[in-house]
């Protein structure tokens, strides 16, 4: 097995275009994106289709990359959480084909 | 007053006095969400198949297109107004208050709908072409609050993964502005006679659905209105209730100045007083990531939707009324 680290993205559904871009910039492989039920956060509760607009629906990003490629997609990922509502999250995991990330 | 009661005891609004009332009580019932988004789908294709059929019968004279300029114009100015009395009345910084004036310039084409309903149980007539002004209020208001933010023109420092372009296609080829725009071209070109074979579907089934569709948006209403009624204060809570009483009276007095019928100023009325729920939401989301929805959205949807369609709607149709002599 070989270590690589694997990022959690929850991000607002109306920025998570932006975060994949600032991966796909960053040089990762791949990621997947999930829809989040429900949630709380910043003295609120949030739930998924509150309203048609979807402006407070939130998203999972899950992404496997290599020590390099997640520093330099954790930099801009700080930036757009600066803006954006969100959290991010970076821990060790180990995968069995390491050509993929 | 018969006008009031017969709009406040009509299914549709006792729908959404249902929805609302049920989220506020914490029901568990909701409406599947692709189905509501396939509802809303429906609703604007057939508001603007109706708006385009109408505007093939008459054609493009210069007063109609002085209707269409005062939507734009409104659409304008709305914001500049709601942003100076919330600053003057709440503690809402410069971006919170930017992004909820955006929110009173724009429109809720839901209530224009449930407005049309009103105005044609109240026998009074409306031309199609406000279904135009109605597609050309739902974005001038968002320009009007990045000027009013100061995010106008600023590029040197665009938001991590943004793109250019990415807020001008959210803005002007949204879902409701597509449809509605489209339905209303296609309506249009079509006339009475080539939408004939579709408007049993279109008009048959339309205040079925939006019976199905106001439950749906007062379950959405209560459940915003019962997540973030913590972040509003008084004054901007009364800002909710009063806004759209003068957006009214300006729409109005411009209506009077333009001589439009009571059906008509009605309709434009209520484009001035209601509050996007939908588009401006999402283009408030990429264009002003730190303004915050649980403010702007549900003082809109809250607040705003619940007492247009309950008590706003007939205020307005008495309105066009007593300007119309």
């Amino acid at each position: 097995m070989h270590d690589r680290k694997r990022i959690e993205l929850i991000i607002e559904r109306m920025a998570y275009k932006r975060a994949c871009r600032v991966l796909e910039t960053s040089g990762v492989t791949g990621y997947t994106v999930l829809p989040a039920l429900a949630g709380f956060g910043g003295g609120n509760r949030w739930q998924r289709d509150t309203d048609m607009s979807a402006s407070r629906d939130m998203v999972m990003i899950i992404t496997i990359a290599d020590e390099a490629r997640t520093t330099a997609a954790l930099e801009s990922l700080e930036d757009l959480l600066g803006d954006h509502i969100g959290v991010v999250s970076v821990s060790d995991v180990e995968v069995l084909r390491p050509e993929r990330f | 007053m018969d006008v009031a009661i017969s709009t406040l005891l009509s299914p549709i609004i006792l729908f959404f006095v249902l929805g609302m009332g049920a989220a506020l009580l914490r029901s568990q019932m909701t409406v599947p969400e692709a189905f509501a988004k396939g509802l809303a789908i429906y609703l604007m294709m057939a508001i603007g198949l109706k708006g385009g059929v109408e505007m093939s019968k008459n054609p493009l004279t210069l007063e109609v297109g002085l209707v269409l300029l005062a939507g734009v114009v409104l659409s304008f100015v709305i914001p500049a107004i709601s942003f100076a009395l919330l600053r003057l009345t709440s503690k809402l910084d410069r971006t919170d208050a930017a992004a909820t004036a955006a929110h009173y310039g724009s429109i809720s084409i839901v209530t224009f709908v449930a407005a049309t309903e009103a105005v044609r149980l109240s026998g009074l007539d409306s031309s199609g072409h406000l279904v135009a002004v109605a597609a050309l209020m739902e974005t001038p208001a968002i320009i009007t609050a990045l000027v009013l933010a100061g995010r106008a023109g600023r590029s040197e420092d665009p938001v991590a993964g943004s793109e250019r372009g990415e807020l001008v296609r959210e803005v002007l080829l949204n879902a409701s502005v597509v449809v509605l725009v489209g339905a209303l071209i296609i309506g249009w070109i079509a006339g009475e006679e080539g939408t004939a074979p579709i408007s049993p579907f279109f008009t048959g089934l339309f205040q079925g659905v939006l019976c199905l569709f106001l439950l749906d948006m007062g379950l959405s209403a209560g459940r915003g209105l019962r997540q973030g009624w913590r972040q509003l204060d008084a004054a901007t809570v009364g800002f909710g209730l009063y806004m759209p009483l003068v957006s009214a009276a300006l729409a109005g007095a411009l209506c009077y100045l333009l001589g439009m019928g009571v059906g008509d100023t009605a309709l434009l009325i209520t484009l001035s007083a209601s509050a996007s729920y939908i588009a401006v939401p999402a283009a408030m989301r990429l264009a002003l990531p730190k303004a915050r929805p649980s403010i702007y959205l549900t003082l809109s949807l809250g607040v705003t939707f619940p007492f247009n369609v309950t008590i706003g709607i007939p205020v307005y149709i008495y309105l066009a009324t007593l300007l119309n002599g």
